[in-house]
């Protein structure tokens, strides 16, 4: 076998394999296996591209898709492996033909066509077309399907934004599934579309559109927020909220901050032990790997159970998802939040609080 | 190895640790053929991960039965090659084996299995107001029977130690399946040979250390940090020397040289002075008084020595910053070439400058970039040789060079390995330090360890 361009060969030469990464990992923490690491991962890819193993070595095959994409590797490797681009690679040569997973299919066809995204947001209330003189604020696919009242509280919150319902989805969900020439066009295409600053309300959309589009041209909403000096109304009763970073928007953009500013401006910020750690929801792991995306959660509810916080905020709506199920699942009083949800609750005036929400069962939505 | 023998040795490590710790498949023993140091790789014939010392002993009965070479390993983060199984065999990961056993704080002695990683060990020791001295870079991944099999270093080496200074005790399982403890608890024990002593910096090849008891010292009140800039490293070497010589006794002292200051500055922007010859980074711990007092006192010896600019730390973040310029360094440099080796001559402290300049001959001579930094206390160098490995003739020159620097090394009367290990990547030096005399002595003694040459064979002494 020879030598096969499969990965970048400066991507692969930057790993020193010193271990820095293996703390870091969910997967390496769920299984204390070596090869379920990111350095036991780079050697089976290394391994891969100087011909050492086949592309359907069964654990080859295996690892490309436990690895979770959290990227909590990044910010403590000493040498500044780019393994989230390494994973991109390898999935894209990986992920081919029956080595696919079929559940795939459907899910990367009915976000690869704008119409078809526009599609999915048909009969939902989603932020309604406006336009504004700050930033575009992007619509999401799948959010606009399943939480369309997150991208109209994102509009109240930012009375500038421009919202228009011409976009379609932004990639990342191709490029971390093996389409990574799709998912880098899709970016591309919708930078065309939301021209100048498009602000997000999912933080894996915002790391993929900093990748391809610049990093400058692209704030997730508490970012946005943060950095324009957001300040809520100070509520009547503080309530206790924890937070669940969004991975690719603290290992990739480095926003960790801004989230827990503006919650300590509402509530009493509870910091849970693995708050910057992977909820298992991961992009589209949840659903082609629903029994390790458990696994990976159940560490949290754990915490979540001991903490017992009132809220807990996502800033991402796959981890949204995720938590609300989990939560259900194990009928834990906590409920699960977006971070806009949270921020409008403190910026309309009809008196109603986060407090009076919760005992409805549900929280407030704010006019939209 | 041919299939049959193959198979039968997956039945008997299934046996011994259960179906579910042993790993066969190709993409496992790819990724166990190798540890954290470059250019070097094996292939295990199959990855086994015990629980218990009888599982480890059980091991090694299969490996005698068979005849087939065992490699121990904790997290491989050894930059010798220690642990790369060049002649197949068996990797037995010690990983599952991380229980804090016990932490005896009225002895002051904490026993644990070999698999606890440094910092988790530390970090207990802390929780008591107590402190485990030896500090590797890699502590947050490294285990302490690996620690303890390379005999490990850190940057407090000079005021505290390295690794062998906190081994008071072993449990050891030998080539023979046979387990033996060694030492104990106490601080005074003469009954017997010191083995303690001997399985520090063995590396596998006599025995498999099961259990260990370690010697804990109460944690210092506080520390300081400081950094000295000096046009040329020897003023910085005669520094460190008329700081020891009044009495003093840092925590830190850490150099580097011109090369490592500009990548660090290059890539990380800490806000070095990139005129400078030479960084030292200074820092004591203790009493508070004590420190403050000290400080002072290093600040003023680098000034005498013509410092160009002398800083002591007045926060915790200011320290921070500081050390981050160190640890700094070995990304920065491994960010110049896609290929980094990195190596660990040492020599005398008062010959550190002239080791330095020894090595900035050598790698002009063979045109290669070689950064140096490393621990001035004691006389531990960092050589770190950046190259693209696909160029030319640019590995048989790191070769000739590095043959060159520990020549130069033993020659000041130094040490080819001052706390990486021999491994497979030193081992044919080792006999130009050792002699032939000594090295048919190690091979007696590792005979009497493991008859049939089955732990780690072909590294130090068999």
């Amino acid at each position: 076998m020879t030598e096969r361009p499969i990965f970048t060969p400066e991507l692969l030469d930057r790993c020193i394999s010193c271990g820095f990464c293996l703390p870091a990992c969910p997967t390496f923490a769920l299984t204390q296996s070596e090869p379920s690491s990111p350095r036991g991962r780079i050697n089976l890819m290394r391994a891969l591209q100087e011909g050492r193993l086949p592309d359907d070595d069964p654990t080859v095959v295996a690892e490309a898709s436990f690895c979770l994409g959290c990227r909590a590797c990044e910010p403590v490797c000493p040498a500044g492996v780019h393994y989230g681009e390494l994973l991109e690679e390898w999935r894209d040569h990986e992920w081919t033909g029956r080595r696919r997973p079929w559940k795939l299919g459907p899910l990367l066809l009915a976000t690869n066509r704008r119409w078809r995204v526009r599609a999915l947001g048909l009969f939902r209330r989603h932020a309604r077309r406006r336009s504004g003189s700050g930033p575009h604020l992007m619509l999401g696919c799948f959010e606009r399907a399943l939480f369309p009242h997150v991208s109209r509280q994102a509009a109240a919150l930012v009375p500038d934004a421009s919202v228009t319902p011409k976009q379609g989805c932004c990639g990342a969900l191709h490029a971390h599934n093996g389409e990574l020439e799709r998912g880098r066009a899709l970016a591309r295409s919708l930078g065309e579309d939301l021209p100048g600053m498009i602000l997000t309300t999912s933080g894996g959309c915002a790391a993929h559109m900093a990748a391809v589009l610049g990093r400058d041209r692209v704030r997730e909403l508490s970012e946005w927020l943060a950095g324009a000096g957001h300040t809520p109304r100070s509520p009547a009763r503080r309530l206790r909220v924890a937070l669940q970073d969004s991975c690719h928007l603290r290992n990739a953009n480095g926003v960790w901050r801004e989230p827990r500013a503006l919650i300590e401006q509402v509530a009493d910020y509870v910091e849970l032990p693995s708050a910057s750690t992977c909820c298992g929801a991961a992009g589209t792991y949840a659903l082609l790997r629903p029994g390790d995306s458990r696994r990976i959660l159940d560490r949290k509810l754990d915490e979540i159970a001991a903490a017992d916080p009132d809220l807990i905020i996502a800033v991402n709506p796959g981890c949204l998802r995720q938590l609300r199920q989990g939560l259900r699942r194990r009928r834990l009083r906590t409920q699960a939040i977006h971070i806009a949800e949270l921020l409008t609750s403190h910026q309309d005036n009809d008196g109603s609080s986060p407090a009076d929400a919760r005992q409805d069962g549900r929280v407030r939505a704010a006019p939209g | 190895m041919d299939s049959a023998i193959d198979a039968e040795l997956a039945r008997g490590l299934s046996e011994v640790v259960g179906e579910s710790h042993v790993r066969t498949d190709v993409g496992a023993r790819t990724v166990f053929g190798t540890d954290a140091t470059p250019l070097h790789r094996g292939m295990p014939d199959a990855v086994c991960f015990p629980a218990s010392t009888e599982e480890v002993a059980g091991v090694v009965r299969v490996a005698n039965d068979l005849k087939v070479p065992i490699v121990p390993r904790g997290a491989g983060t050894n930059l010798s090659a220690g642990t790369v199984p060049h002649r197949g065999g068996i990797v037995l990961v010690l990983t599952r084996m991380d229980r804090l056993l016990e932490l005896d704080v009225a002895n002051m002695v904490a026993v644990c299995e070999p698999g606890l990683t440094t910092s988790a060990l530390a970090e207990a020791a802390a929780g008591e107001s107590l402190l485990y001295p030896p500090d590797p870079g890699s502590r947050t991944v490294s285990t302490v029977g690996g620690n303890v099999a390379t005999c490990a270093g850190g940057l407090r080496g000079l005021k505290y130690g390295v690794t062998r200074d906190y081994v008071l005790g072993c449990e050891v399982v030998l080539g023979t399946g046979e387990v033996i403890r060694c030492g104990g608890k106490l601080v005074k024990d003469v009954a017997g040979l010191d083995l303690v002593r001997l399985m520090c910096g063995s590396e596998g090849t006599l025995g498999i250390i099961s259990e260990l008891t370690l010697r804990l010292v109460p944690a210092p009140e506080g520390s300081g940090t400081g950094l000295a800039y000096f046009d040329h490293l020897a003023d910085a070497g005669q520094a460190v020397s008329d700081v020891l010589r009044n009495g003093i006794l840092p925590v830190t002292l850490e150099f580097l040289d011109a090369t490592c200051i500009e990548a660090v500055e290059g890539f990380a922007h800490v806000g070095l002075r990139t005129d400078a010859g030479a960084l030292l980074i200074f820092g004591q711990d203790g009493p508070s008084e004590t420190v403050a007092r000290d400080m002072e006192r290093i600040a003023d010896a680098c000034r005498a020595q013509r410092a160009i600019e002398v800083r002591v730390a007045g926060t915790a973040d200011e320290s921070a910053r500081i050390l981050e310029a160190r640890r700094a360094v070995l990304p920065s440099l491994s960010r110049l070439a896609p290929l980094t080796i990195l190596e660990d001559a040492t020599v005398p402290r008062s010959r550190l400058a002239e080791m330095v300049q020894r090595i900035e001959q050598i790698a002009s001579r063979y045109e290669l970039l070689i950064g140096t930094f490393g621990h001035a206390g004691d006389g531990n160098l960092h050589p770190t040789c950046v190259i693209d490995p696909h160029d030319g003739d640019t590995l048989e020159r790191v070769e000739h060079a590095f043959t060159e620097i520990f020549a130069a090394a033993l020659e000041l009367g130094g040490t080819i390995t001052g706390e990486h290990g021999v491994g497979l990547g030193k081992l044919a030096h080792l006999e130009g330090q050792l002699g032939a005399a000594q090295m048919a002595l190690l091979r007696r003694i590792k005979s009497a360890f493991d008859p049939a040459g089955i732990l780690n064979p072909g590294k130090l002494a068999s």
